[in-house]
């Protein structure tokens, strides 16, 4: 059959921040729902965000409530949400109680209310809060499967969207028929994790069209239900493949040293212990950034955006400006239960806000810190997921690391995640003539070649300062504990840029 | 807690009693009116709060306006959400006390009171508008302050 010929299924917004792009644009129009969790999972401010979403006086929702939460607290706690308008009440959307037949009769009788209601209305869109509490009467397995069926056909007849909602447990999975009929099966949970608590939603099964596999964390604020997906979500985002150009940090003897600057669309590491100036580079490379047309982001864990604009203008740069041009956002990502999906988001979101080129993580240990304790278990697994859609999208991203110094190794991460990055500039103490001095090198630049050279700089009221020419009277820099030699008769003195190609 | 209805809910609440009371009958007591626009809001929230939870309601209503309004004495609300006993009273002195017909007037006030704590005003109002959808509710006018 040819796509000409097969029947279109209309995707309906879910109202739901991220949760179309987990769901390939939507859900199915006319298809039959379960929203499943435990109490508190957030099933009813999904169902409502979708009812918002797509009810109109021409084609209402119908909201059924039955014996869980009363309808009148329902609505008190519900309008707190700021996608909840009063506005749509009562003919867009209307809420019905069936507390008192579900009681008194049987399941022939909810039906029939239910068909009464439906074809009253026509609605687009009917709900029933909690679903489970409806069939809780002890019944046969062929009444209850019967009537399961019979409510999903004539459902899907009169052309509703539907969504039950349930407090079912997982091992009902495989035995509850009511899993066989839906359409669509949405699972909700809230697991603590150690004093942290992470919401996770899967899409069990969509029947019609794609969707993101996987447990998606999601939160719930004032705005509802959002979602956050494991990946970019199927719906896409612009790609802004990165090019071949080299972006500098506005230190010459460094940009030098990087062959003219990081190539565009590279992870850069900067690592190095406390106080050898990493977020000072970081900074100094985001405000070269905008100094020629890129607008950035500082995604900051360990300090406000506020002390952080200050220290820059004690180096003498101004970020208090660009910020407020729109070509600069400093996030500020502290609270100790964030998922890396979630994260990405905030970062993607404001990357697309203000088209930023360049992306500044200060620090991956803040960062680590700032996830909740689940999430640092996958760390690595995390950030590869985060780097690599970054930068697929053209974004630039230094991200700054503390290293434990060591006399005997040079590491460059304490993460092990050098794989991940395409250029590595270590920072170090070296103890020089009685002197603690700093070296700056170049360890790894995975699209061309770079200057071999251990350089020495300082931090001054300019930012990094390169001194010099390259240390080469000193053996065993690396070190941190060189030894002097004296090669000053030497004819012999290679160029500084030795195995660099110039290709800005 | 409030021991009076609050004077914009007495306004609405007498709104809502003129409006049904212009269309009865001329000969219809003041009860009349009253219960209808009682029956009005019973099934209009009954709809959405389920019958046991419109009765739960109407009681907390009718204690809170006893005290404002002895006439009310012998009024109760049935298991179903329906009001009884409004104008019968044991003591005729209160009866006389309410020839205008002020018990009924607070019992909705009271209702429409409670209704305002719970859903705010905004649906509230919403939810008169679909009860008496002739009628013209907004902010300014009804709930918030007096009529102009």
């Amino acid at each position: 059959m040819s796509n000409q010929d097969k029947v279109k299924i209309n995707k309906l917004p879910t109202g739901v921040p991220g949760l179309d792009e987990i769901m390939g644009g939507g859900l199915p129009e006319f298809s039959f729902n379960i929203v499943a969790g435990a109490p508190g999972s957030g099933k009813t401010t999904l169902a409502h965000q979708f009812v918002f979403a797509n009810a109109t006086p021409e084609r209402p929702a119908l909201y059924f409530t039955v014996l869980g939460e009363s309808a009148i607290k329902m609505l008190r706690y519900q309008q707190q949400y700021t996608f909840f308008d009063p506005a749509k009440l009562p003919e867009a959307i209307r809420f019905i109680n069936l507390s008192q037949v579900v009681l008194e009769k049987d399941l022939g009788a909810v039906l029939e209310q239910i068909t009464d209601e439906v074809e009253k209305t026509n609605p687009a869109v009917v709900v029933v809060d909690s679903f489970r509490t409806m069939v809780r009467k002890p019944q046969s397995d062929m009444e209850l499967q019967s009537f399961i069926q019979r409510l999903a056909l004539f459902l899907a007849s009169w052309q509703a969207t539907t969504f039950l909602i349930g407090e079912y447990a997982e091992d009902e999975l495989r035995d509850n028929p009511i899993f066989t009929v839906a359409d669509g099966l949405f699972w909700l949970r809230q697991t603590p994790e150690r004093n942290s608590i992470v919401r996770k939603l899967q899409i069990i099964k969509l029947r019609g069209q794609d969707s993101v596999p996987g447990l998606h964390t999601f939160r719930i604020t004032d705005a509802g239900v959002q979602a956050f997906s494991r990946t970019f979500g199927l719906t896409g985002h612009l790609k802004d493949p990165p090019s071949h150009r080299r972006l500098c940090f506005g230190i010459p003897e460094l940009d030098k040293m990087l062959g003219g600057g990081v190539r565009e669309g590279d992870s850069v590491l900067v690592a190095g212990s406390s106080g050898t100036g990493k977020s000072v580079l970081a900074t100094q490379f985001i405000a070269e950034g905008i100094r020629q047309g890129e607008p950035g982001i500082v995604a900051v864990f360990e300090e406000r955006p506020q002390a952080y604009a200050e220290r820059a203008t004690s180096l003498g740069l101004d970020l208090e400006t660009p910020q407020k041009e729109g070509k600069l956002t400093i996030l500020y990502l502290r609270p100790l239960d964030l998922s890396v999906d979630e994260t990405m988001h905030s970062i993607l979101d404001a990357v697309q806000k203000i088209g930023a080129k360049r992306l500044v993580i200060d620090s991956l240990a803040g960062f680590e810190m700032a996830l909740s304790p689940g999430f640092r278990a996958d760390f690595r697994e995390s950030l590869y997921r985060m780097i690599f859609a970054l930068t697929g999208i053209g974004v630039t991203i230094l991200s700054t690391v503390e290293v434990d110094e060591s006399f005997t190794e040079f590491p460059f991460s304490t993460y092990s995640i050098s794989f991940l990055t395409d250029d590595i500039i270590r920072l170090r103490y070296v103890s020089i003539d009685g002197q603690l001095r700093k070296i700056m090198v170049v360890i790894k630049m995975r699209g061309g070649n770079h200057a071999k050279d251990i350089r020495e700089y300082e931090i001054t009221s300019k930012g990094v300062v390169i001194l010099g020419r390259r240390l080469t009277n000193y053996q065993g820099l690396i070190s941190g504990i060189p030894t002097y030699s004296d090669r000053s008769d030497s004819t012999e003195e290679p160029s500084l840029d030795t195995g660099i190609e110039h290709k800005t | 807690m409030n021991t009076m209805a609050p004077p914009e809910m007495r306004d609405l609440a007498r709104r809502l009693l003129t409006y049904e009371d212009l269309a009865g009958k001329t000969s219809e007591s003041k009860e009349a009116a009253i219960l209808r626009v009682y029956e009005k809001l019973r099934r209009s929230l009954g709809e959405f709060v389920g019958v046991a939870g419109f009765q739960s309601l109407a009681s907390r209503a009718l204690a809170l306006a006893r005290p404002e309004a002895p006439s009310l004495g012998a009024a109760r609300v049935t298991e179903d959400g329906y009001l009884q006993g409004l104008g019968e009273t044991e003591n005729q002195f209160d009866l006389e006390n309410d020839r205008a017909g002020e018990g009924g007037t607070i019992l909705i006030a009271r209702l429409l009171g409670l209704l305002r704590t719970f859903l705010g005003e905004a649906l509230t109002l919403s939810l008169l508008r679909n009860a008496w959808p002739g009628e013209a509710f907004d902010d300014r006018n009804s709930a918030h302050g007096r009529k102009a």
